[in-house]
């Protein structure tokens, strides 16, 4: 259809507020405007109500996929987010079309739903629901979470439904593959074998038949694929043979082109596939991918079958997830084959260490030889070199210092041996101990000083000879000199010499870190080192103190050690003096004193090497196997992709040795000097390999695995441990700590690169099942997370990432984490994130839902799943958790709420002002905004402000508010308009556009999600306002014609009246009072009921009250007047059953006569606080049996006493005896008893009210006796006789003692006096007013007049004093008031 | 139009002058009683049993004579009397009711009574 001119068929001026519904939406106005919607129920747009042109207008302008059905036949529409996510190719045709032919395929689901929605009104709420659509060609699978909603039309009726919809197809399908490829990843057990891998696989893959209906494994064996698994399809199917050859092109799967890499599609067509298993579809699949089962570097294990889901295209998504199924099998393959090949290797590496045990213990000794030809030429070499250029007299000394450290280890373990054996040839001589021992200890005085430590030897000559084998005690001094400088780090080292009694003492002490008490039985055990404990060196092969005591025991001497912890240690050697305890025949005489020998050399010089580099001198070049490394390097393939290599080891020749070794080979090496910077390294910048000595001091290679192990940045670092602790116990030991591999020293530089090579290699190729990992939870479309015990989150998934915008760079994120809501400007969210924490580290398992600050300061909700899992590296409890964005979820939920809390609020509200001030309360609550302003644009002047705070006024808001509230008007209604501090929506009110503008503050961003909310409850509004509006002229109407009918009638003195209509639903009824003046002076009452509310009960009791009036007047008998009215009654419809109370009162005598037709007790409360029903002269209700004799019953009210009539909606209230009403009456009426009979109505009328409003209407007459006396006389003194006279037959009637009624007519008197002779004396004739009243319990008495009295003056006024004094004397209060209109006098005496 | 009022003079069993006054005696006729008390001097009982009402100004009147008055009240009279002061000038006999026979005599306490005037 053109979007022409034609007549009729468009509004010719379409404004903003009613006219194109279509507009908001430019790219489906066209096919919007192209459905001939005069052909369907709902019939052309300008005649829509506008109930559907809110809900069409708030569908296409929102950007959430929604779609809506209308009117008898469900006229389908929908906007564009709903046209591209979910309509596909039924777009445009569904447009106007009843919605069960748009959706017939799924009718059966949404049919009922939405019947459900349209009977009820309630709204739905399903999610992830299955539906198979027809809109992409095929049938397919998808999900869809979605709310249908009521839309009600212009009377409130339930017309039509709205569904919000999230198509969820992607999460669904996503986490369901996701679940799987998690199980697959999942295996508890360390998989052993490969048929256990596979038969792992199977089980999982075997849980998710939607995608996967069926599946083979085959794995290449030679030229053949064999069937290694099978799932979902049995094992003699012709689709599953058991074996194929590759080279066969007639095989059922194309295993040719899987052993080449390639992977395939194939149709599941011929005979072949006859009755394929279907999975968990009805039908089944029609294709399947094959895909190979990868290995890095070589042709794949074998192939996977996977059998496709025919409700699902094979997109992109679908192939990743096949593929990464097949890729973890292939590793799980791979892994078990390489635990096998490992295995096999540890065996063989164990066998190696025996032989090189067994090998090393028998040839040890013949290292000396080799070693006294190597260190001879060297110390020529020195010698002769002695000016040859610095690096090489540095090789030489490195070779030097090297071979006598090998020399000393050799000797000590002969030493040892032969010790063992018993051949260790001892030579006693005496010497002076004192000086030997001074001599050994100067040797190291050098290297103490060095090390920065007091060296105090206190070494006094002794008086007689020890006899020492002197090599023997050399390598007992050096050895606990050694020792003490290797534990020392400040302090001093103490040598000391002295005689106890038959025995020479030596002791060794030092300040160093001391012995733990629990090694201390074990300090000379042989072989026995002190673990972690802090050193200069962790060389060392724990055999010197060992040597120290069996040496010291060859001169039947002892040793003994004390030590505390952190103080020092000190050793004590015995030695006896004399030659009884020794061996004949070891004994010598005499020999001479050398000084140190050759023996300290290697001790110094060990030591030396631990100090720090600058204290001895560099060696770059100095290291042994450097030339040999370089050449042999070369021999082995090179290494991989400049690998980067941290090389850990406190010995500092070691260190450049293998830095060379390494570097020369092309590693990048780092060198650090222990585990602890080995840690700090490794932390800073990842290598690809540590190659890490065991012994190291403070943290040593065994911790060193271990801490890298538990950390999941590094778990996976391959790590090469190098120690001279050979033996098939130390490997294991070195395995079991978790590294990778075990070498023992020596090495040669080929081997140790072969291992690192093969170790990086090995690394990245098992790097590809944690990568695998990585690219697993990478690909999770839910939020993952790792959190240790402490709560800090260690590890995170791009789409944690996504969600929160936190990224892995930052980790840890310990607790309190970024992303909680913050504590001072949300408290309440903050302490939700708190508690939902808190429950997370408690739990073993569950789910909670937590709201959550993205980075940027948006809130996300989310929705947690966690379970506590088993470091299998570290054993410590840490929680792995996923998370879902339910923002969305959640904000439709809210949604509900919302329009159900405003559609609360917009029907209690009792007027449109309250409609509008309790919505934009309901707004304010909503968003917890600052405030909500709505602005009326009437005609004209300033717009009409409504605000949730104080009451501004236009010309006081900030300009720029005022300029945001205009520029709404021009916008599209109910289409928001977000600013840097709010939001703001245009909308229908009754008196014109509304602009509400929510003040959010700073910084609150305003999501689509409350864009789409707040358009949402601004149409909500406009209707309710529009409603409101309607209701308020209906109710004004009502009420005016009530008031107009029932006053404004006189009323006779003495008497008060109400007439409230009811609160809720805001009608009148058909309630009234009357009084009619009659004959004589007396007064005829009538208060009256009729039954129903509205107009029509209001026309009918006007009908009743006239017709009343008309007959009281007629005939004054209360009874004769009801028996009239009975017939009259019954020619009126909708008179029937009304009640009426009629009386007629003499107010000179308080005599009542009265007749009730069915009515209410009238209540007369004498002055005496009880009340009295008059309860008598009762009949039937009006017209139910007319012509019947009505009765009619007297009374006389006691003066001061006070009659109420009314009807029975002041005083019945559910679930509660009439008799209670009316004692509250009473109380009412007696507790008003100082007050004004009017103040008593109003009193009465508002203890009565229950707490909502009165829920019926009531009309109340009371009427307090005598009335009140009003007179008005001309100031002449002549008036003061009747006056008296009037006065005094009022005061008859209130039943006053005879003196009371004379100290009255005297005060009055004199104050009649006093108005007539002052206040008039230039004026005569001036009006003088006097009024009495009668409370219960006082008398009240005015005079009035018009002039100014003059201040008494008793010396020229002698008798006028004296008439103030009398009225005091006479009254308990008198006051006199003069202003300017005339002086009032006022009078009140109690009545006893 | 003056308030009615009746004087009626007269002598009593003692031959003392004697005014009987009936009526209610206000602003508007008190000129009436002064006329009266004024044409004489002497003692004079002025016999009030039947006078419903006395206002300040008959009261005035009242005091103006004084010192030669006996007065005769019923109880209704007797409060304005007392308040007034009169009570304490001159002597007042009251009838007990309004009309009655009985009569009690009141004797000045204390001429030197201040009084308003």
């Amino acid at each position: 259809m053109e979007p022409s001119d034609r007549p009729g068929h468009r509004p010719p001026q379409p404004t903003a507020a009613d006219g194109d519904v279509f507009a908001t939406d430019r790219e489906m106005r066209g096919d919007l405007e192209a459905v001939d919607w005069a052909a369907t129920p709902l019939g052309p747009p300008r005649d829509w109500p506008q109930s559907l042109r809110t809900a069409v207008r708030i569908l296409l302008s929102s950007r959430f996929p929604m779609w809506m059905a209308w009117g008898e036949q469900l006229t389908f529409f929908c906007n564009s987010a709903y046209r591209r996510d979910t309509l596909g190719r039924k777009y445009p045709w569904a447009l106007g079309r009843p919605a069960s032919e748009v959706w017939a395929e799924v009718w059966e689901d949404a049919g009922p739903r939405i019947e459900a929605v349209l009977t009820t009104g309630e709204a739905t709420w399903d999610e992830g629901l299955q539906l198979l659509l027809e809109r992409s060609g095929y049938s397919e699978e998808t999900y869809h979470t979605f709310s249908y909603s009521p839309l009600r039309d212009d009377a409130g009726d339930v017309v039509g439904m709205l569904c919000v919809v999230t198509e969820e197809t992607d999460r669904v399908i996503g986490e369901r593959r996701m679940a799987t490829l998690r199980d697959l990843g999942s295996d508890p057990s360390v998989i052993r074998s490969e048929q256990e891998a596979l038969a792992f696989a199977d089980r999982q893959l075997a849980g998710n038949r939607q995608d996967l209906p069926f599946t083979l494994t085959y794995l290449f064996d030679g030229g053949t694929a064999r069937l290694a698994g099978a799932t979902g399809i049995t094992a003699n199917h012709p689709a599953a043979p058991a074996v194929l050859r590759a080279d066969d092109p007639g095989g059922v799967w194309p295993a040719a082109t899987l052993a080449g890499g390639e992977a395939a599609l194939v149709p599941l067509t011929g005979d072949a596939f006859p009755g394929l298993p279907t999975g968990d579809w009805p039908e089944p699949p029609v294709q399947a991918l094959v895909v190979p089962l990868l290995q890095q570097g070589s042709a794949p294990y074998g192939f996977l079958v996977a059998a496709l889901n025919r409700y699902r295209a094979l997109d992109e998504g679908y192939r990743g997830f096949v593929e990464l199924a097949a890729g973890h099998i292939a590793a799980g393959i791979g892994s078990a084959r390489s635990y096998r090949a490992q295995q096999r290797r540890a065996e063989e590496l164990a066998e190696l260490d025996r032989a090189k045990t067994t090998f090393f213990s028998h040839i040890s000794h013949e290292f000396r030889t080799p070693l006294s030809l190597i260190m001879g030429p060297v110390d020529e070499l020195r010698t002769v070199l002695a000016d040859a250029p610095e690096p090489v007299r540095q090789e030489l000394d490195a070779i030097h210092r090297n071979g006598l450290r090998l020399g000393k280890l050799v000797n000590t373990l002969l030493d040892f041996s032969r010790i063992e054996a018993g051949r260790m040839q001892a030579r006693y001589e005496p010497v002076d101990l004192a000086v030997v021992t001074a001599e050994l200890a100067s040797v190291f005085r050098s290297a103490v000083e060095k090390a920065g430590l007091a060296f105090e030897v206190d070494c006094p000559p002794l008086d007689e000879p020890v006899h020492v084998d002197r090599d023997m005690w050399e390598k007992v001094v050096l050895n606990l000199l050694s020792n003490a400088l290797k534990f020392t780090f400040e302090g001093a080292i103490r040598v000391g010499v002295r005689r106890d009694g038959a025995h020479a003492v030596v002791t060794v002490s030092d300040t160093g870190i001391g012995v733990p008490r629990a090694e201390m039985p074990r300090l000379f055990e042989r072989f026995h080192r002190i673990e972690n404990a802090r050193s200069r060196s962790h060389e060392g092969s724990g055999i010197g103190l060992a040597l120290v005591r069996e040496l010291v025991g060859l001169h039947s001497g002892a040793i003994t050690a004390e030590s505390t912890e952190g103080e020092g240690t000190a050793f004590t050697v015995r030695l006896p003096f004399g030659t009884a305890h020794l061996p004949a025949g070891s004994v010598r005489c005499g020999a001479g004193g050398t000084a140190a020998s050759a023996t300290a050399d290697p001790y110094v010089q060990e030591a030396l090497r631990w100090l720090p580099e600058g204290a001895v001198g560099t060696a770059a070049a100095d290291d042994p196997g450097a030339g040999a490394g370089a050449n042999d390097a070369a021999a082995v393939p090179g290494p991989v992709a400049r690998a980067r290599v941290l090389v850990a080891d406190d010995n500092a020749d070691m260190r450049e040795y293998l830095t060379r070794i390494l570097a020369g080979a092309g590693y990048r090496v780092t060198a650090v000097t222990d585990g602890v910077e080995a840690l700090h390294s490794v932390r800073r910048d990842t290598p690809d390999l540590v190659v890490s000595d065991v012994m190291m001091p403070r943290l040593d290679g065994l911790e060193l695995v271990a801490r890298l192990r538990g950390d999941t940045r590094t778990a996976s670092m391959p790590v090469l441990l190098l120690s001279a602790r050979a033996g098939q116990e130390a490997s294991i030991e070195g395995l079991r700590a978790g590294a990778d591999d075990y070498l023992v020293k020596p090495f040669a530089a080929a081997e140790l690169l072969a291992r690192v090579r093969t170790n990086i290699e090995l690394a990245r190729l098992r790097s590809h099942h944690v990568r695998w990992r990585t690219a697993l939870i990478d690909s999770l479309q839910e939020a993952f997370f790792v959190c240790d015990e402490s709560g800090a989150v260690v590890e995170i998934n791009a789409a944690f990432t996504d969600m929160l915008g936190y990224g892995p760079e930052d980790l840890p994120y310990a607790p309190v984490h970024p992303w909680w809501p913050d504590a001072a400007t949300d408290p309440d969210a903050h302490r939700q994130a708190d508690e939902a924490f808190s429950g997370v580290l408690e739990h073993a398992q569950g789910s909670c839902t937590l709201p959550v600050t993205h980075r940027d300061g948006h809130r996300l909700w989310a929705a947690v799943t966690y379970n506590t899992a088993q470091d299998p590296e570290t054993g410590r409890r840490v929680t792995v958790g996923t998370f879902r964005d339910v923002t969305a979820e959640r904000y439709a939920v809210q949604r509900e709420k919302a329009l159900a809390a405003l559609s609360t609020c917009l029907s209690r509200a009792a007027s449109l002002p309250e409609a509008l001030s309790g919505a934009l309360a309901e707004l304010k609550a909503l968003w917890r905004a600052h405030g909500v302003l709505a602005a009326v644009f009437e005609r004209g002047d300033a717009p009409v402000l409504t605000a949730t705070d104080a009451d501004p006024r236009w010309e006081e808001l900030p300009a720029e508010r005022r300029d945001a509230l205009a520029g709404l008007r021009r916008r599209t209604p109910l289409t928001p308009v977000t600013g840097d501090t709010g939001a703001g929506v245009l909308l229908e009110h009754p008196d014109g556009p509304l602009a509400v503008w929510i003040d959010l503050g700073e910084h609150r961003p305003f999501t689509t999600e409350d864009q789409l909310l707040l358009s949402l409850l601004a149409g909500h509004l406009a209707q309710g306002l529009a409603r409101a509006h309607q209701i308020d002229q209906q109710r004004e109407t009502a009420i005016a014609l009530q008031r107009a009918i029932l006053g404004p009638a006189r009323l006779p003195d003495g008497f008060a009246v109400r007439y409230e209509p009811a609160t809720r639903p805001l009608e009148v009824g058909g309630d009234w009072y009357d009084t009619v003046a009659l004959p004589g002076g007396r007064i005829g009452i009538v208060v009256g009921d009729c039954v129903g509310r509205g107009l029509e009960a209001a026309s009918v009791m006007g009908q009743l009250r006239s017709a009343c009036r008309a007959l009281m007047l007629q005939d004054p008998s209360p009874a004769q007047t009801l028996m009239a009215l009975d017939q009259f009654a019954a020619s009126v419809p909708g008179a029937l059953c009304t009640t009426v109370f009629c009386g007629v009162l003499d107010p000179g005598t308080g005599e009542l006569t009265y007749s009730s037709a069915g009515h209410p007790p009238g209540i007369l409360a004498p002055p005496d606080g009880s009340t009295r029903l008059l309860d008598a002269g009762r009949s039937l209700p009006l017209a139910v049996r007319p012509g019947r004799q009505r009765p009619e019953a007297a009374c006389t009210l006691p003066a001061r006493a006070t009659l109420l009539l009314y009807t029975d909606g002041l005083v019945e209230r559910r679930r509660r005896p009439l008799s209670a009403g009316i004692d509250q009456v009473g109380e009412a009426v007696h507790e008003g008893r100082g007050l004004p009979v009017d103040d008593l109505a109003t009193e009465v009328m508002r203890r009565l009210a229950p707490a909502g409003g009165y829920d019926d209407d009531v009309a109340l007459l009371l009427y307090r006796h005598p009335a009140p006396l009003e007179m008005s006389f001309p100031a002449e003194s002549a008036q003061l006789a009747p006056v008296r006279k009037a006065l005094r037959d009022w005061l008859a009637q209130c039943d006053l003692p005879p003196e009371a009624v004379q100290n009255v007519l005297v005060a009055a008197g004199e104050a009649c006096a006093n108005a007539i002779e002052h206040g008039h004396r230039h004026a005569p004739g001036e009006t003088v007013r006097l009024r009495a009243e009668a409370f219960v319990e006082n008398l009240r008495l005015t005079v009035a007049d018009s002039g100014r009295w003059k201040a008494p003056q008793p010396e020229l006024n002698a008798h006028r004093g004296r008439g103030v004094a009398l009225m005091r004397a006479m009254m308990q209060h008198v006051s006199i008031v003069p202003g300017p209109s005339g002086t009032t006098v006022d009078m009140q005496m109690r009545i006893a | 139009m003056p308030t009615p009022l009746t004087l009626t003079p007269g002598r009593g069993p003692d031959g003392v002058p004697r005014l009987a006054v009936s009526g209610e005696i206000d602003m508007s006729n008190a000129g009436s009683l002064a006329d009266a008390l004024d044409g004489g001097s002497g003692p004079l009982v002025l016999d009030l049993t039947a006078v419903e009402y006395l206002d300040s100004a008959g009261l005035s009147v009242l005091f103006t004579h004084a010192d030669r008055l006996e007065v005769v009240v019923t109880p209704l009279l007797e409060p304005v009397l007392t308040v007034s002061g009169l009570a304490g000038l001159v002597t007042v006999h009251s009838t007990g009711a309004a009309g009655g026979a009985s009569s009690t005599e009141r004797t000045t306490a204390d001429p030197e009574l201040p009084g308003q005037e």
